[in-house]
């Protein structure tokens, strides 16, 4: 197949660690099956050169600056099919910690006086401001999923971003809860996809995905702050740190900042 | 007609498992090296690290005829399309299984039997020889309630600690084949007290119960009048299907195709599925027919206590008390059981 008859591919970064793309990386020697389909035209961290026109585009990070706003939607314009790689782009993840304070105070904490960012906007992903056909959630993007999702361009095929729980994967593995190990997990509420990476290192799940949809979040507070008939496995948790709502609000605070998380006690159950 | 006895040693007992292991693959309850304390059904490297007396494991033995997630078959995109079946045919030995899940095999086989019937689970299920173990229960569990206690149903040999070692009871001549690799005593009547007595035993220190029984339960839940219990479990549930996923008689799944990179060809994958998770229930036009958390907590109980009891004939709940161990909310089965089983008494009286 000559390759001009292929679709071009391009990689775009906004503000984030470029660890996404770096991921895409390490597909290594799967990395040329891929060319069998794409020409890669643009992709500033491994080569040089750019193109004005692609088919494709895949973009990692978060909007911050209104100039970001220009270039995703340019980006849009040009390309037939926008894909987000990675949790900044797809929930605002760590770069929306600083939603908080108002950006005034944040540019004057950073910068002082002097004047670096004229047009900074609070972050927010790039789903949330452009239309975006598919999404790879993560952070960074698990390489299986992004497979799975280039392949799903390439077929035209619509990907849903799984909406399970991460305790899904870890029964599916036969991984042991961490609960058991004493330590706070977000995966009873946090998307899966990433096949329950962290649990299978002996870490908990940190929510690096963002919400399942209907997340009952109630229950989270209620589990971690309220058991009174305890389980052996709360007894873990209990015993070497029963959270506080405001810990269990800066655990979710660390990637699920868009839009902001509202963790409140249920109104049945008191304060 | 009763089963030969025989008596081998404890030691005897893992000779067994290591002329076994010359032979074919040994899958058995081990410790797990994340967490000592802990077990999980796993192929043995060497026979020491069977552990007869474990408790539970998170995952069912299931797992080892059904993987929580297989390829059925792989295809390719010429037309018609080449379709090849993907099978496992290596036999294996399944040992320390206990009642409880030798009944979750039990009732698999009942519904995968079904019209229309599996062909790969009977066909994988005929690849193992199992041995059974008795064991003793913790606060989860509730075999007494369902009555798997004493299931033998589905093994090739069943073993229960006595004082000098276990009494094998032999079920068929693959079990057989097995206990005659290495030396074995008739049993004396001591032996058969002492298995008595840990049978004994064992439902005396059950502490979790059931308050009726499945014909009991499977009428109360269709008489209904249950939904504010339904809502007050869902309010602490957060649907993440760990009570489905670690089910031995939970027996639904997924299925979905995969491409290779060549996009010439793929796999169809089947994967366990929860009924209790949000797009279980999701159709075509993005219909949800169990949108609503309390209605996919009611179908869980309906599911394991009317529908099947009264299509099957059994209660599609073993005791073995995983969903309630695993629960990530705290809810236990046989406490949220027990509370519609008074409810609805209670609402029959004022009938």
């Amino acid at each position: 197949m000559p390759s001009s008859s292929k679709p071009k591919a391009a990689f775009f970064d906004f503000a984030c660690c470029e660890g996404c793309q770096l991921t895409v990386l390490q597909l290594e020697e799967t990395l040329l099956d891929l060319l069998e389909h794409v020409d890669i035209v643009t992709w500033r961290e491994v080569m040089t050169g750019e193109s004005e026109s692609y088919d494709v585009a895949f973009c990692e990070g978060s909007i911050t600056r209104e100039r970001d706003v220009e270039r995703i939607k340019k980006i849009r314009e040009t390309a037939g099919i926008l894909v987000t790689l990675g949790s900044c782009a797809g929930i605002g993840c760590h770069n929306a910690v600083r939603n908080k304070w108002p950006v005034e105070e944040l540019l004057q904490k950073v910068y002082g006086t002097e004047e670096v960012v004229s047009d900074a906007i609070p972050a927010r992903p790039i789903t949330a401001v452009v239309p975006v056909d598919y999404q790879v959630l993560g952070c960074p993007i698990s390489l299986p999923e992004f497979v799975s999702v280039f392949k799903h361009v390439l077929t035209g095929r619509k990907y849903y971003p799984p909406n399970q729980p991460v305790c899904v994967e870890c029964k599916l593995n036969d991984y042991l809860c961490v609960y058991e190990k004493g330590m706070i997990c977000l995966g009873p509420v946090t998307r899966c996809g990433c096949n329950a990476i962290c649990t299978s290192r002996g870490d908990a799940c940190h929510g690096c995905r963002g919400l399942i949809e209907n997340a009952n979040l109630n229950a989270m507070v209620k589990v971690f702050t309220e058991m009174r008939k305890l389980h052996p496995i709360m007894d873990a948790v209990a015993d070497r740190h029963r959270p506080t709502l405001e810990q269990i609000r800066r655990r979710f605070a660390v990637y699920n900042n868009w839009p902001e998380l509202k963790l409140e006690r249920g109104t049945t159950h008191g304060a | 007609m009763a089963p030969l006895k025989q008596v081998v040693s404890s030691e005897g007992l893992f000779d067994m498992l290591r002329e076994a292991m010359k032979e074919l693959p040994v899958i058995a309850p081990a410790e797990r090296k994340d967490q000592p304390g802990f077990h999980h059904f796993a192929r043995l490297q060497q026979a020491e690290d069977f552990v007869p007396d474990y408790v539970t494991t998170t995952l069912p033995p299931k797992k080892a005829f059904f993987q929580p997630s297989e390829t059925l078959f792989t295809f390719t995109t010429d037309q018609p399309p080449a379709l090849e079946l993907v099978s496992d045919t290596e036999h294996f030995v399944l040992a320390g299984v206990h009642p409880c899940d030798l009944a979750g095999l039990d009732a698999l086989d009942l519904a995968y039997s079904q019209p229309p019937a599996e062909v790969r689970w009977p066909a994988d299920r005929g690849l193992a020889t199992v041995v059974g173990i008795d064991c003793m229960p913790d606060d989860y569990c509730f075999c007494s309630s369902v009555g798997t206690c004493l299931t033998r149903q589905g093994c090739d040999l069943f073993l229960t600690k006595v004082d000098r070692g276990y009494l094998a009871e032999v079920y068929t001549p693959a079990g057989d084949t097995m206990l005659a690799k290495v030396r074995t005593w008739e049993p004396t009547e001591a032996d058969i007290r002492d298995a008595e007595q840990w049978r004994e035993r064992k439902v005396e220190r059950m502490t979790a119960h059931l308050e009726a029984d499945p014909a009991e339960i499977a009428d109360l839940l269709e008489a209904g009048g249950l939904a504010h219990l339904w809502k007050e479990t869902a309010e602490r549930c957060y649907s993440c299907g760990s009570c489905n996923t670690t089910c031995p008689a939970c027996f639904c799944f997924d299925m979905h195709d995969e491409f290779d990179l060549s996009l010439k060809t793929g796999i169809r994958r089947r994967t366990w599925d929860s009924c209790q998770l949000l797009e279980f229930a999701l159709v075509a036009g993005r219909h949800n027919f169990r949108q609503e958390r309390e209605q996919r907590v009611r179908h869980r109980w309906h599911r394991k206590f009317l529908y099947l009891y009264r299509r099957l004939g059994r209660a599609y709940c073993t005791g073995c008390g995983r969903c309630s161990r695993a629960c990530t909310a705290d809810i236990n089965l046989v406490d949220v059981t027990n509370a519609l089983i008074a409810h609805a008494r209670k609402a029959a009286d004022h009938a």
